[in-house]
C-alpha cells in the first residue's frame, strides 16, 4: 500500500534533529582528571566530604569491579567502552552540593528554564488542578538545588541529594544503601557503587503520605563525562510516595555513559510509585553519538502488603539496558511494571523487568508496549519467577510490539520460572504493525495519515500513559509523538 | 452530485479487475440502492469511491460535484463530504470513541478552513446525536468499536455520519448482522439525514433494508457493471425472482 | 560469542573424549566423514558442554547436569516390539544398529552406516551453530540409522515407524529423510529402552519437505529412568509444504529435544504440538528454533506440560521472522500444570521480528488444576483423585485429538493413560 510506503520513507528520513534538548551550555567546571583509579575515587569522596566508611564502601566496589566482565547477553551492540577515557566527576565551578536557588549560577537556572523544569517553588498548572512538585536538579555530577525541602521537612519527609544525605543522615543511608542492589550485583552497578557522584535521597517515615510529587531532573552537560547517579528511596510502614525522574543531554558526536543505580525499599503496607521519562540524547540519524543508558533499578517490597510500581517512558538514549525490578519479599506484596519503549533512528533498547516472587500471596503485573521505527532494535526482556515457598504467586504479563517500517526489529524474550504448584502465571505477547484497515478507517473519517498514526499509537500506549502522574502524562504523550516525528504529527 | 463514468478498477496487489466499465449517476437528494450478488463488486465500489489505496483506477472517472476526485486521498475526500459507513467497522484499541470523533470532526473542519469546535460545543453535538440513535454516552468512552456488539458498531457508524454531516453517504451492507430493532433504529437515523442537498448510496444484498430506507433508484451490479437500473420496484422484483433473470437478460 | 575455553574437562566431557578414542577403530566412515567427526569432537573438547551462560542452554546446564557418560556396551541387546500403530511399516534400530532385512516397495531406503562408509553422509555431519552440542556429539559418534527417500506424489497409507531400542551404553542414530514434492506420509520416530541400565542416546532426524508435501511426524520418547536422551530434528519446509510435528516426552532422566525448523518456501505451514509428561527426578527440555524466512508462511505451536514429583521442565520457543518474511502468521502457546511444589517449569517463548507486516504472538500460562473444574466433577460424585486425573488427561488429550487419525490418537491416548496411572 503506497500510503504506508510513504510513512516508512518518512520514518527512514527521521533524524534526531527533532531532539529538542540538544543544546549545550558553556559553564566553567571543576573536573577530576580523566580515567578511573583508587585516587579518582578518593577525589570524588573527598569532594563530597564523605565519611570514611563511604570511601571504603566505594573502594571495595572498585576492587570488585576490576574483576568483573562487561555483560554481553543483552541484544545491543556497541564498540568497547574505554573506561579510562572518561571523566568521572564534573561539577559547575564552585559547586559541591545544592544551594539555595539564589546562589545557583544563572546560566544553570537558564538551562532548567529551557527544559521547562520549575526550580522556583511554585505551583504548576496541570489541567485544571494546581499542584506542587518538588525538584532535585542534578547537573552532571552534582545536585545544584532541591526545592520544597522545608515544606517536606514539616511533613517529616526527607528529600535531598544523596551526597547531603550521606553527611546529614549517615545512619539511614548506611542502613539501606546497597541493601537492594548490592555492590556486587552486576558490572555497571558495581562501577556505579565505586564512582557514583550524586542523585536523590528520599525518606518517608511511618504513616506519612508524601504531600507532593517528588522529582529529579538529570542533565548531562559536560563532554566525555559519565553520569553515575545513585537514588535511594525508603518508604516506612504505611508511607506513600510518588517520584518521577526526567533525563536530557546535549547533542554530541561521541557516546556518553550513564550508569545509574536506583534502590527502593517499601516496608509494611508502604507504597512507592516510581515514574521515569527518559529522554537522553539518542544520537543522530547515522547513529552517531547518544547516551549509553546502562541502568540498574530495583525495588524491594520488604514489608507485608507493600507495593512498588515502576512506570517508564523510554524515548531517548542510543542504547538502553534497563530492567526495573521488584523483589516481592513481603507476604501480600505487589509489583507493577508499566513500560513504553520507543526506538527510532539507530537506537537499541533492551529493557524489561524482573518480578521475583518470594513471599506468600504476592502478585505482579507487567504491561509493556514497544514501538520500533527506523533502523532501531527494540527488545523486551523480562523474568517472572517464584520461589518454592511463594504460595499463590500471581503474575499477568502483556507485552505488545508495534513495528513501523521494515528495517527495524522488535523482539520479546520472557523468562517464566514456576516452582510452586499454586503459582498462576499468564503471559501474552503480540507483534504487529498498524493495520491498513485501521489506517484507512481513520483516513475515511478525514483524519490525515500523520494524525491517524499518532492517534493509533497513542491508543496503543494508553494503558501505560494512564499510570503516569497526571502532570506528566501529557508531556510523555507529546514526547512519544516527537520521537516518531516524520511518521506521526 | 456523483457521476461515475466508465469506471475500471483493479486490486493493486495482483491486478485483478473488479470494476469493469461502471456507469452511475446519483443526484443530490437521491437515495440510490446498489444491489447485486456476492462478488459483483459492491464493496469494491465503496472502497474505490472513498479512495482506498489497495485499488487502482485504470480507466474512467469519478466526478463529485462536477470535479474528478481520483487524485484526492481518502482523508481529502472525507473532508469534501464523502462518508463511508463500513460493513465491518474496525476496532482501534486504546482510542476512546469520543476522542476519535473529536479528532475526525476537527481535522475535517481544519481541512475546510473552519474553526475547531470547542469542547462544550462538541459534547453538546455528540449528546444530541447519540440520544437520537439511542446510544448510551458511556459506550462512547470505550475504545472505538472494541467490544461493541454488531448493532452497536453499526449505530456508532451512523452516529459518526450524523456528526460529520457528509453530503454523500455510502452505506456498505449496513444491514448485515442487525436484528430488526437495531435495523429500524439505524434506518431512522439514515432517514433523518435525508435532505435535498445530500445523496445516499445504499449497498445491500437484500431488499430488507430498503423497506426502511426507501430508495429513489435501484441499480443492479454484476461483474463490475450496472446491468440494470430502475425504481424501488426493481428491488422487490429481485427479492422474488433472484438475480438470475436479470443476469440472463443482460448476457 | 559463546565459545569458552576449558582447561579441565568435566567427568562427562572426559568420558566423551575417551569414548571417541575407544570407538575410533570401529566407527564407520570414509576420510571425509572422519575429518568431520574429528572436527566436531575437537570443538566439543575445546568448547566444552554448554552451560547456562549460553542463552540457548539457559535452563539446561548440560555441563553440570550430565554427570557421566556410560561407555559403549558391546554386549547389550535390545529386542524390537510391536509398533505403536498396528500395520505400520516398522524399521528397527537395535542397540544402535539398523536392521534392514528387506526393501520396501513404496520408497527408497538404505542404512545410514552405508552413507557413512561411502562418504555421502559427510556433508551432513555439521553443527548448526556454536551452541549445537547435540550436532557435535551426534556427528562425532553416529553409527547408523536409516536414509529414506519418499518419491514425489507418493501417498503412504501405513505409517512408518522408526523404532530405536537400546539396552544400555551408547546409541547414536541419524535419519535423513527426503519427502518428495506432493508426497503424503506419517512417520513415527520412537525411542525406547528395554532395560533399566543407563544409556546415553543421541539422535538427529534431518528432514526435507519438498513443494506441497504433507507430512505428519511424531517423536515419541519413552527412555528409561537413568537415560540421557539428546534428540534433534532439523526440518526444511519447501513451498506449500505442510508439516504436522508432534512431540511427546514420557521418559528419560535428562532429556533435550531440539526442533530446528527453517521455513524456506512460500505458503508453507507448520503445526507443532508437544506434550511433556514429567515425573520423578528428571529434567526435560524442549527447545524450538523456528525461522520464518520467506513471505506468506504460517505456524502454530502448542505445548502442554504436566509436572509431577521433583521433575523439572523447560520449553524454549524462538520464532524468528526474517526481514523479507512479510505476512508471516505465527502463534505459540505453552501451558503448564504444576502438580507439586517440588516440580519446576521454565518457559522462554521468544519472538525475534524483523518484518513489519506480520502477526506474531505467544502466550504462556502456568497453573494448577482449576478449582472450579475440580469442584464441578466432585459435585457430580467423582472422587478427588479420579477427578484430578480426568482433568490432567483432558488437558493433554485436547492436543492428541487434533491428530485426527483414529488409530494414532488411540495409541497415544494409551501411552498417556499408562504414564498417568504410574505417576499421578
Amino acid at each position: 500500500m503506497a500510503a504506508v510506503q510513504e510513512t516508512i520513507d518518512q520514518v527512514r528520513q527521521i533524524d534526531v534533529d527533532q531532539y529538542k534538548y540538544g543544546f549545550e551550555t558553556e559553564i566553567e567546571v571543576d573536573k577530576a582528571p580523566k580515567g578511573l583509579s583508587e585516587d579518582i575515587i578518593r577525589f570524588i569522596s573527598a569532594k563530597k566530604e564523605e565519611p570514611e566508611w563511604m570511601l571504603e564502601w566505594r573502594l571495595e566496589a572498585y576492587r570488585r569491579w576490576l574483576t568483573l566482565e562487561e555483560p554481553s547477553w543483552a541484544r545491543v551492540h556497541y564498540p568497547k567502552i574505554d573506561f579510562n577515557d572518561l571523566y568521572y566527576y564534573a561539577a559547575p565551578k564552585g559547586t559541591t552540593g545544592p544551594k539555595s536557588i539564589d546562589e545557583v549560577d544563572p546560566e544553570i537556572l537558564k538551562v532548567y528554564e529551557k527544559l521547562g523544569i520549575p526550580l522556583r517553588e511554585q505551583e504548576i498548572l496541570a489541567g485544571v488542578q494546581k499542584s506542587k512538585i518538588a525538584v532535585d536538579a542534578v547537573f552532571d555530577s552534582v545536585s545544584v538545588v532541591t526545592t520544597f525541602k522545608e515544606e517536606l521537612k514539616k511533613a517529616g519527609v526527607i528529600f535531598m541529594s544523596i551526597s547531603e544525605a550521606i553527611r546529614e543522615h549517615p545512619d539511614l543511608v548506611r542502613k539501606y544503601l546497597g541493601s537492594v542492589v548490592p555492590t556486587t550485583d552486576n558490572f555497571y552497578a558495581t562501577l556505579n557503587s565505586a564512582v557514583f557522584t550524586d542523585g536523590s535521597f528520599v525518606f518517608v517515615p511511618k504513616g506519612v503520605r508524601c504531600p507532593m510529587e517528588l522529582s529529579t531532573y538529570f542533565r548531562i552537560n559536560e563532554k566525555n563525562t559519565g553520569q553515575f547517579e545513585r537514588t535511594l528511596i525508603i518508604a516506612e510502614e504505611g508511607a506513600y510516595v510518588s517520584y518521577l525522574e526526567g533525563c536530557t543531554a546535549p547533542q554530541r558526536d561521541e557516546n556518553q555513559l550513564h550508569a545509574a543505580v536506583v534502590e527502593l525499599v517499601a516496608l509494611d503496607e508502604a507504597e512507592i510509585k516510581y515514574s521515569t521519562v527518559q529522554n537522553w540524547y539518542p544520537g543522530d540519524k547515522e547513529g552517531k553519538g547518544g547516551i549509553y543508558n546502562f541502568v540498574t533499578k530495583r525495588g524491594d517490597c520488604r514489608g507485608k502488603n507493600s507495593k512498588i510500581s515502576w512506570t517508564q517512558v523510554e524515548t531517548g538514549s542510543a542504547i538502553t539496558w534497563k530492567y526495573p525490578s521488584c523483589i516481592l519479599r513481603g507476604d501480600g506484596s505487589r509489583g507493577e511494571f508499566y513500560s513504553i519503549a520507543v526506538s527510532n533512528g539507530h537506537q537499541q533498547i533492551d529493557s524489561g523487568t524482573k518480578m521475583i516472587h518470594l513471599g506468600k500471596n504476592t502478585s505482579s503485573r507487567i504491561i509493556s508496549k514497544g514501538i520500533a521505527a527506523g533502523f532501531s532494535e527494540n527488545t523486551y526482556r523480562g523474568q517472572v519467577s517464584t520461589h518454592r515457598k511463594a504460595e499463590n504467586a500471581r503474575n499477568f504479563t502483556q507485552c505488545d510490539s508495534l513495528l513501523i517500517g521494515d528495517k527495524c526489529g522488535a523482539h520479546t524474550v520472557p523468562y517464566i520460572e514456576a516452582r510452586n504448584s499454586s503459582a498462576h502465571f499468564e503471559h501474552e505477547a503480540t507483534t504487529s504493525k498498524i493495520s491498513e484497515d485501521q489506517l484507512f478507517y481513520c483516513l475515511q473519517r478525514g483524519i490525515p495519515e500523520e494524525a491517524a498514526i499518532a492517534l493509533i499509537v497513542n491508543g496503543f500506549v494508553r494503558e501505560v500513559i494512564q499510570e503516569l502522574p497526571m502532570e506528566f502524562a501529557v508531556e510523555a504523550q507529546k514526547l512519544i509523538n516527537i520521537s516518531l516525528e516524520g511518521s506521526v504529527g | 452530485m456523483l457521476e461515475i463514468r466508465n469506471l475500471h478498477a483493479r486490486i493493486a496487489e495482483d491486478g485483478t479487475e473488479i470494476i469493469r466499465g461502471l456507469n452511475l449517476t446519483v443526484k443530490a437528494g437521491e437515495v440510490a440502492a446498489i444491489m447485486g450478488p456476492n462478488g459483483s463488486g459492491k464493496s469494491t465500489l465503496s472502497y474505490v469511491l472513498s479512495g482506498r489505496e489497495d485499488y487502482e483506477v485504470t480507466e474512467g472517472d469519478i466526478l463529485y460535484n462536477g470535479e474528478s476526485i481520483l487524485e484526492l486521498d481518502a482523508a481529502e475526500r472525507a473532508a469534501k463530504g464523502l462518508f463511508l459507513a463500513f460493513q465491518y467497522p474496525v476496532e482501534i484499541p486504546g482510542v476512546a470513541t469520543m476522542q476519535f470523533l473529536k479528532v475526525a470532526m476537527n481535522e475535517q473542519r481544519k481541512a475546510r478552513g473552519e474553526d475547531e469546535l470547542t469542547t462544550p460545543d462538541f459534547m453538546r453535538r455528540v449528546k444530541e446525536a447519540a440520544a437520537k440513535l439511542q446510544i448510551n454516552t458511556e459506550m462512547l468512552k470505550r475504545p472505538l468499536n472494541v467490544g461493541f456488539s454488531g448493532g452497536e458498531k453499526k449505530r456508532a457508524e451512523i452516529l459518526q455520519m450524523a456528526l460529520l454531516e457528509p453530503s454523500l453517504c455510502i452505506l456498505d451492507e449496513t444491514d448485515s448482522g442487525l436484528d430488526i430493532d437495531a435495523l429500524k433504529i439505524v434506518a431512522d437515523g439514515v432517514n433523518a439525514l435525508r435532505s435535498p442537498d445530500r445523496a445516499v448510496i445504499v449497498i445491500t444484498h437484500y431488499q430488507r433494508l430498503l423497506e426502511y430506507i426507501v430508495p429513489d433508484s435501484v441499480h443492479v451490479l454484476y461483474k463490475g457493471q450496472v446491468i440494470k437500473s430502475g425504481g424501488k420496484e426493481l428491488a422487490l422484483e429481485l427479492e422474488s425472482n433472484g438475480y438470475a433473470d436479470i443476469i440472463d437478460a443482460a448476457a | 560469542m559463546n565459545i569458552q575455553t576449558t582447561n579441565r574437562l568435566t567427568v562427562a566431557e572426559a568420558a566423551l573424549v575417551e569414548a571417541y578414542n575407544e570407538q575410533l577403530s570401529d566407527l564407520p566412515g570414509d576420510g571425509a566423514v572422519f575429518a568431520a567427526r574429528d572436527r566436531l569432537l575437537d570443538d566439543l573438547k575445546t568448547g566444552g558442554l554448554p552451560t547456562r551462560r549460553i542463552e540457548t542452554w539457559h535452563y539446561t546446564d548440560l555441563k553440570s547436569l550430565l554427570r557421566n557418560v556410560p561407555a559403549r556396551d558391546r554386549r547389550a541387546v535390545a529386542e524390537a516390539t510391536a509398533p505403536l500403530v498396528a500395520g505400520s511399516e516398522v524399521l528397527v534400530v537395535r542397540q544402535g544398529v539398523a536392521d534392514l532385512r528387506s526393501n520396501v516397495d513404496a520408497f527408497e531406503i538404505r542404512r545410514y552406516a552405508e552413507s557413512l562408509i561411502d562418504g555421502s553422509a559427510a556433508a551432513g555431519l555439521t553443527a548448526l551453530d556454536f551452541d549445537d552440542a547435540i550436532g557435535r556429539i551426534n556427528g562425532s559418534f553416529v553409527r547408523d540409522g536409516f536414509v529414506l527417500d519418499i518419491p514425489a506424489d507418493a501417498e503412504l497409507k501405513a505409517p512408518i515407524e522408526l523404532q530405536v531400542s537400546h539396552g544400555a551404553g551408547q546409541v547414536h542414530t541419524r535419519f535423513p529423510v527426503n519427502f518428495g514434492a506432493g508426497s503424503k506420509a506419517t512417520v513415527i520416530e520412537r525411542h525406547r529402552a528395554v532395560s533399566e541400565n543407563a544409556a546415553f542416546v543421541s539422535t538427529i532426524s534431518d528432514i526435507a519437505l519438498h513443494d506441497g508435501a504433507e507430512i505428519t511426524w511424531i517423536i515419541f520418547q519413552s527412555q528409561g529412568e537413568f537415560d540421557t536422551h539428546l534428540g534433534q530434528i532439523r526440518v526444511n519446509l519447501g513451498k506449500d509444504a505442510k508439516l504436522r510435528l508432534f512431540v511427546i516426552n514420557a521418559g528419560g532422566k535428562l532429556v533435550r529435544q531440539e526442533i530446528q525448523i527453517s521455513v524456506t518456501g512460500e505458503g508453507a505451514d507448520l503445526t507443532l504440538r508437544g506434550i511433556n509428561l514429567l515425573g520423578g527426578d528428571t529434567h526435560t527440555d524442549v527447545t524450538l528454533n523456528l525461522g520464518h524466512n520467506v513471505p506468506h508462511t504460517t505456524s502454530t505451536e502448542i505445548v502442554r506440560n504436566v509436572v509431577f514429583d521433583r521433575a523439572k521442565g523447560v520449553f524454549q520457543g524462538m520464532i524468528r521472522v526474517a526481514p523479507d518474511a512479510q505476512k508471516t502468521d505465527a502463534r505459540m502457546a505453552c501451558n503448564t500444570l504444576l502438580m507439586t511444589d517440588d516440580g519446576e517449569f521454565a518457559v522462554k517463548p521468544e519472538l525475534e521480528i524483523f518484518a513489519d507486516d506480520v502477526q506474531c504472538g505467544h502466550g504462556a500460562t502456568v497453573a494448577d488444576i482449576d478449582d472450579n473444574h475440580l469442584y464441578y466433577l466432585m459435585a457430580r460424585g467423582i472422587p478427588e483423585s479420579k477427578a484430578r486425573a480426568m482433568l490432567v488427561n483432558a488437558f493433554v488429550d485436547e492436543i492428541v485429538e487434533e491428530l485426527e487419525d483414529e488409530a494414532l490418537v488411540e495409541a497415544l491416548e494409551d501411552v498417556i493413560a499408562t504414564w498417568l496411572e504410574k505417576h499421578a
